[in-house]
């Protein structure tokens, strides 16, 4: 996995996370806790004096691990911002697609509507997926959360152009070129807090996180952020392999993008 | 580890994905997944492996074997990274190509050899934009060399026809290079191909890594900072921005343009620190000795000489996408300017450079406008500043066009 200039990603988000900020009226952002949503929060203190100005969506499918909960008191209560907690009507059978593809954008739906947020930030990577590698920095959604990805708005020379429709939003996108490993060697160097579950215990650790329903560990035995970096030095494996959402179709991601999934 | 941007041009059907599917297969760097789905995909619309399916991953562009959107693939070669941006190849997605294409350090352009396919407008299209984008390194790869019996007189007659043209589009000789390959059996991507003894040069991916490991493009010393607007600090109201050329000091008297007005810089803050000195490629919040009143976004802070020029009337040449129609915007640093009146001069022929007595904005076309602006903005030469002498046209609110000021 290419490990990239940091100061020059960092930079990037920066330019992004601000112009969202200025352009949009009501913006808010998505956090799961997970190690991307958590480096995006580091990065908007950065970009806004220490602070964070917009509130922090999570989607609660009361299914989450316990360290993932005791994750996000703490890291609230230390960079002191404000958590909107959206519930999903989590069934207890529903696994994969069923659960992922229609409980969490039905709970952010209503919560968007809620507040009438204009823009959403979203912690997506390009080297997440084929089809995350071509979205846009920001990029528009239909009232119905549904991206047009056969007619996406054009995107050079720093000019976002990305506009509302009506009843729709903007999802901003501000650590797309970031790789997996560049993550992690910022969250390094940053010493930005994460979720436990990413290191290794009895020989097994989480590279991506989802809830318990459809989230397994791969064989690792990275027990702290270095582990980690050297890990995706040499890994062949996809980052996602553990989501059992992502083995189920081909194509299922763009089905998910086109409807609203994160 | 350094990552350099490779914008990959061609006409749809030259084998634009087939070359970074096989590219990232040679390099190891596809991971087994992708592998397999492109296996499992390529078994499913009974063919041969076909490694473009490792980077066209949606479901129409396997169906219809055509990439829609553009996408971005890493190759680590010796001590650098390319990431190669796929960008459409057809006539009505060229919106995602100049998207796609306008992050390109080098351009790889692909040229089919076969006899029907070969040279076509849209590949010098493709190199017209990518010079008015400003990108001044490229190599043509003369692909399907397999189907030609990877015969020497067919590639040279690809290379004669191509050398002439970027001359004529004004790049300079030693920053062109050809090269014959097969992106399908992959000859001559990462090893000379024993089926080409005639060709003496290097591979494609050697030749890739001379045009990129130089150093990036040259920003002259004079300060330029973009400005995105204001934000809340603890006291005083900070202004941020990201400086595109030059430097800024603590206490430095600065000009804000077009208000004209003079400054002083009190505060400097980059990443949440306070600092004396901000400099190129930084964004910074900058704390001044007054209020700045108004919306404060695409202006430009720059020293109290060398300033730019602050007018409302722009001479440029113009990339069509879609025609104009009566209301016409451009977008320039983060904000939104109506154009009072937009005057074709001529056209520019695409596939020759040459000016036309003509002026028509055609889609798909090229034209050499005066601009007039409803508001005074300040403005460089592309060559210059880029981020002073580039526009984006809007016509009713749909993408337009690219524009640029004396390139």
């Amino acid at each position: 996995m290419i490990a990239q200039d940091l100061k020059t990603l960092e930079e990037r988000s920066i330019y992004i996370i601000r112009e969202a900020k200025l352009k949009f009226k009501n913006i808010a952002a998505l956090w799961s806790m997970g190690k991307d949503s958590t480096t995006m929060l580091a990065l908007t203190r950065k970009a806004f004096l220490g602070k964070i100005p917009f509130p922090i969506i999570y989607i609660d499918n009361s299914i989450d691990f316990p360290e993932t909960y005791a994750f996000r008191d703490q890291l609230s209560k230390k960079w002191g911002f404000k958590v909107i907690t959206a519930k999903s009507k989590i069934k207890p059978d529903s696994v994969g697609s069923a659960c992922c593809g229609q409980n969490k954008p039905e709970a952010l739906k209503e919560v968007m509507q809620e507040y009438g947020f204009d823009a959403l930030i979203v912690s997506i990577r390009r080297d997440e997926h084929g089809i995350r590698a071509k979205e846009r920095y920001m990029s528009p959604r239909d009232k119905r959360f549904r991206w047009n990805y056969k007619n996406q708005p054009a995107e050079l020379w720093d000019d976002y152009s990305s506009k509302l429709d009506a009843k729709g939003h903007v999802r901003v996108h501000p650590l797309l070129d970031f790789n997996e490993i560049d993550i992690w060697r910022y969250v390094k160097q940053e010493r930005i807090p994460v979720n436990p579950l990413y290191f290794s215990r009895n020989g097994f650790r989480y590279r991506s996180l989802g809830c318990l329903h459809c989230t397994v560990p791969l064989k690792s035995d990275a027990k702290n952020v270095d582990d980690i970096i050297k890990e995706l030095e040499v890994t062949k494996q996809e980052e996602r392999e553990g989501r059992s959402m992502d083995k189920e179709k081909e194509y299922v991601m763009a089905r998910l993008r086109s409807l609203g999934y994160l | 580890m350094l990552v350099k941007t490779i914008a990959l041009l061609g006409h749809k059907d030259h084998g634009k994905s087939t070359l970074i599917g096989n590219m990232l297969m040679l390099t190891g760097a596809a991971t087994k997944v992708r592998i397999r789905e492109a296996q499992e995909y390529s078994k499913r619309l009974h063919k041969d492996f076909e490694p473009a399916f490792i980077l066209d991953s949606f479901a129409e562009e396997r169906l219809n074997e055509m990439t829609i959107d553009t996408t971005r693939a890493e190759i680590k070669y010796k001590n650098l990274a390319f990431a190669f941006i796929d960008v459409p190849g057809h006539e009505e997605l060229i919106k995602n190509m100049i998207s796609g294409a306008s992050y390109g350090e080098v351009a790889l352009l692909l040229v089919s050899v076969k006899k029907d396919e070969g040279i076509r407008d849209q590949t010098k299209r493709h190199l017209f934009i990518s010079r008015m984008l400003g990108i001044d390194k490229l190599i043509v790869a003369v692909n399907k060399m397999d189907t030609v019996g990877y015969d020497r007189q067919a590639f040279e007659k690809v290379r004669e026809e191509l050398a002439g043209f970027t001359a004529k589009m004004g790049f300079e000789k030693s920053n062109v290079h050809f090269v014959p390959i097969s992106a399908y059996r992959g000859d001559n991507l990462v090893k000379r191909s024993p089926r080409m003894r005639w060709y003496q040069g290097k591979p494609l991916i050697d030749i890739l890594y001379d045009a990129a490991k130089g150093k990036g493009r040259f920003q002259r010393g004079e300060l330029r900072m973009i400005t995105q607007g204001v934000i809340p600090g603890d006291a005083e109201e900070h202004v941020v921005g990201r400086i595109v050329s030059g430097s800024i000091r603590s206490g430095e008297k600065v000009s804000v343009l077009p208000q004209g007005l003079t400054v002083k810089v009190v505060g400097i803050m980059v990443k949440g620190k306070r600092v004396k000195s901000g400099n190129v490629g930084e964004n910074v919040a900058l704390q001044l000795d007054r209020n700045l009143e108004g919306e404060l976004r695409g202006s430009v802070i720059t020293g109290i000489e060398h300033k730019p020029k602050v007018t409302d009337l722009v001479r440029l040449k113009i990339f069509v996408t879609s025609r104009f129609g009566k209301s016409m915007s451009v977008k320039f640093n983060g904000i939104d300017i109506v154009c009072k009146s937009v005057k074709v001069l001529h056209e520019i022929d695409v596939t020759t450079g040459e000016t036309r007595g003509t002026k028509n904005a055609r889609p798909l076309g090229a034209v050499e406008a005066d601009v007039r602006l409803a508001r005074k903005v300040p403005v460089e030469n592309y060559d210059t500043t880029r981020e002073l002498g580039r526009f984006v046209l809007y016509s009713d609110g749909r993408f337009a066009g690219i524009g640029t000021i004396g390139n």
